[in-house]
């Protein structure tokens, strides 16, 4: 059985009731329109990571986000979020943000192409409304404009 | 689609198309600088997306952390994550 996170979260926030879960108000579903090979394809990411030369994110509520290049080779990247999770993958944001492996996988078509960016914000945030309101439309309508096929989310 | 390690959370939050990776938090894609772990995983989520045929789906990947299958490292993330708050 995999490890129960939620429990681990309600002893952590105890004797405070757990926080909230929240699930989007509206289900989203859309059918894949193309392979992936013909597909231009996006991350996102909930660990508020960004290069080094872009703004830090403020903790804890903070509603922006971030355009990172998805070239690998793009500069470092920065991870803010305050998780006590992070030692690790700071120490090496690819296994939360797999740009190289993406990349190489457009290299070996089994992907068709990279979106320009990729799409950072801060995850556990608390303000729901204000996230299905403002932000998760802005991140959608990044992607529109990149004419991306398919996003790749990736919680932190 | 999500791409995530708490099958719990997943659960509850229900996303469009979940892919389950039975991997520590923040390890999603591998251990750091395994480059070759990181692209097998990737390459897997994406072969299961043609496979969703409705919302709220949550298709497990079968990427073990440890090649045996050995759960130790449960525990030192439960202590990690209790110690760290």
């Amino acid at each position: 059985m995999p490890l129960e996170y939620l429990a681990i979260m309600a002893q952590n926030s105890a004797p405070k009731p757990q926080r909230e879960l929240a699930s989007p108000s509206k289900t989203a579903w859309c059918p894949l329109k193309k392979p992936i090979s013909e597909s231009r394809v996006a991350l996102l990411s909930s660990a508020a990571l960004r290069l080094a030369n872009q703004d830090p994110f403020v903790p804890r509520e903070d509603l922006s986000y971030r355009r990172v290049a998805s070239d690998p080779k793009a500069g470092e990247i920065i991870i803010d979020h305050h998780s006590g999770i992070g030692r690790v993958p700071k120490e090496d944001p690819e296994i939360v943000f797999p740009r190289t492996a993406l990349a190489k996988l457009v290299d070996e078509r089994i992907v068709g192409m990279l979106s320009p960016f990729y799409l950072s914000f801060m995850g556990g945030l608390r303000r729901h409304r204000e996230i299905e309101d403002d932000l998760a439309p802005a991140l959608a309508q990044e992607l529109k404009q990149a004419e991306v096929d398919l996003a790749l989310l990736v919680p932190y | 689609m999500v791409i995530g390690t708490a099958l719990d959370i997943m659960s509850k939050v229900a996303p469009p198309r979940a892919a389950f990776v039975d991997h520590p938090v923040g390890c999603t894609f591998g251990s750091p600088h395994d480059r070759s772990r990181n692209e097998t995983v990737l390459a897997r989520a994406l072969a299961e997306l043609p496979r969703f045929t409705q919302a709220g789906e949550i298709r497990d990947l079968r990427c073990d952390w440890t090649p045996g299958g050995d759960r130790a490292w449960e525990e030192e993330l439960r202590a990690e994550m209790l110690h760290d708050h």
